[in-house]
């Protein structure tokens, strides 16, 4: 296994297509699954389209939209914040899994891969895994 | 050091290990104190106290202020209590947090304004050593401090502990309103917790340069104790302490204050004059010309500070105490080792018993008569059964 660490800025997608790549070309398999994963509850792994920056603001608007920061969460043991991160990170889920071809990510032409923060600024790590021959 | 001033020292030597192992326990109390949304609530914090109790409250009001970006202001026991329940009732009072501080939790001022402030809405929270107190009882929240108690009035670990607990409780507050991140204010945290060795070294530091201060000024009768901000706590707090183990008239006064008014104190000779200061202070400087006024009136200073000494000042004259740099915010509870270490000093010098010990004319304070008996109003409509 692999992993980096990773400063977010603030929330929403942080895109960590090149980390992974130089994470993959560290490991000898070549022919397989990539399975990136981030060890936190606030936070999430997922793909998205980079062409438009403004279509990344859509879906971190859309997913604050669906779970907003409420001041009656349950959870008071941290923030507001911190409490809704939980919630959309269960949604989108903590890791993804890519095909591995001759050693490169087999990616769309409008895919990559993003870090979502719900909970930052804060210091995360990504691991990266490979399942395959 | 005589039998007399042992337990004060014993106090001021065992804050290192007090902060050491008591911030992150505090903190885990503090954590689970303030429901979200009442913190999100809040307009208004007032921390309210008697002796070393206010200090405390005036020694974190700028910083809770800057953190949580409320309005933040220590008011004394008595304004709390009589002058803020007055009609017209402020509507929206349960965005008033009262932080009502008494290590005995017996004061009766202070249980005083958390009753009637509780009565008119606001969120009353207990900071007290004594979870079975009168205070405790009448605030809706409480944080009991577990800070063993020592000998009465000097308590230099309670004072700390109150410190700890009130800058825990505005970072506490300034991230759950999102003021600052995560990150942030457990950095803040970790912070406190790390102020156990600049402590130990400042009492280290402090022993010899107080020592030399009391051979000198333990004949005088006065004292001027100087700073602003975080920093006049740390005056405030000790001049407390010399008032209480020496028996003279010491009193604390912020810088831009002092030009105004002690400054024309007449013998300035004979008024010895602590200023509580460091570099990257807010007031600094101010303070680089106070230091210039009170060599020009001639009186025999002690600068305590972060700085370097100036060999340019006749050493007959002033004295200089160099602590361990550190944030501005945090200075009140590094100042507490030369506030404890100057009054223990100057008390077995001039040979005080600390308190007069409770005794002659000053019986009436034994057990905490004088601020335990005082009679506790429920409100204005009671203002005047003692008068008829």
């Amino acid at each position: 296994m692999q992993s980096f660490g990773l400063a977010t800025p603030g929330n929403g997608l942080h895109d960590v297509t090149e980390q992974v790549a130089e994470a993959i070309a560290k490991i000898v398999v070549k022919e397989g699954i990539v399975i990136v994963s981030v060890p936190h509850s606030t936070a999430a792994v997922t793909l998205v389209s980079p062409w438009d920056t403004l279509g990344l603001e859509d879906v971190h608007d859309e997913i604050c939209r669906l779970v907003p920061a409420r001041i009656d969460f349950k959870h008071q043991h941290d923030t507001p914040q911190d409490a809704a991160g939980h919630v959309k990170a269960a949604i989108v889920g903590h890791s993804r899994s890519i095909i591995l071809a001759e050693g490169k990510l087999m990616l769309g032409h409008s895919q990559r891969i993003y870090f979502w923060e719900f909970d930052g600024p804060r210091r995360r790590t990504v691991q990266v895994q490979v399942v395959g021959t | 050091m005589s039998d007399r001033s042992i337990p004060l020292l014993d106090h001021a030597t065992g804050l290192p290990d007090m902060i050491r192992g008591e911030t992150m326990r505090l903190e885990g109390h503090v954590r689970r104190l303030i429901p979200t949304p009442d913190t999100y609530r809040l307009r208004q914090i007032i921390l309210t106290g008697c002796g070393d109790s206010l200090i405390g409250g005036y020694s974190v009001a700028t910083a809770l202020r800057a953190w949580t970006g409320l309005a933040v202001q220590a008011l004394p026991a008595m304004e709390a209590s009589r002058y803020l329940d007055t009609p017209p009732v402020q509507a929206d009072a349960r965005g008033i947090l009262v932080l009502c501080i008494s290590n005995s939790g017996e004061a009766a001022r202070v249980v005083e304004a958390a009753q009637r402030l509780r009565a008119i809405g606001a969120l009353t929270l207990a900071v007290t050593n004594s979870p079975a107190s009168r205070l405790a009882q009448a605030a809706e929240l409480v944080i009991d401090l577990s800070i063993p108690p020592g000998s009465t009035g000097a308590n230099a670990r309670g004072h700390a502990a109150a410190l700890m607990t009130l800058w825990l409780i505005g970072i506490r507050i300034a991230e759950v309103r999102m003021r600052i991140t995560m990150e942030e204010a457990d950095a803040r945290r970790a912070l406190i917790a790390r102020q156990a060795d600049p402590v130990e070294r400042s009492l280290a530091a402090c022993a010899a340069v107080c020592a030399q201060a009391a051979d000198r000024w333990s004949g005088h009768r006065n004292a001027d104790l100087l700073g602003s901000g975080p920093c006049l706590g740390a005056a405030q707090f000790a001049a407390a302490k010399l008032v209480e183990t020496t028996g003279i008239h010491a009193s604390a006064q912020d810088i831009e204050e002092f030009h105004h008014l002690n400054y024309f104190i007449d013998r300035p000779a004979e008024m010895p004059t602590i200023v509580f200061t460091a570099t990257d202070a807010a007031a600094a400087s101010r303070m680089r010309e106070l230091a210039g006024t009170l060599h020009d009136l001639g009186r025999p200073t002690l600068l305590i500070t972060d700085a370097a000494a100036d060999t340019s000042s006749p050493p007959n004259q002033h004295l200089h105490l160099q602590l361990p740099t550190a944030e501005e915010w945090v200075l009140p509870l590094l100042h507490i080792a030369p506030a404890i270490m100057l009054a223990a000093s100057w008390a077995e010098k001039a040979g005080c018993t600390p308190f007069r010990g409770h005794a002659g004319a000053w019986a009436g304070a034994q057990q905490g008569r004088l601020v335990r008996e005082s009679f506790i109003q429920s409100g204005p409509q009671d203002r005047d059964e003692r008068a008829t």
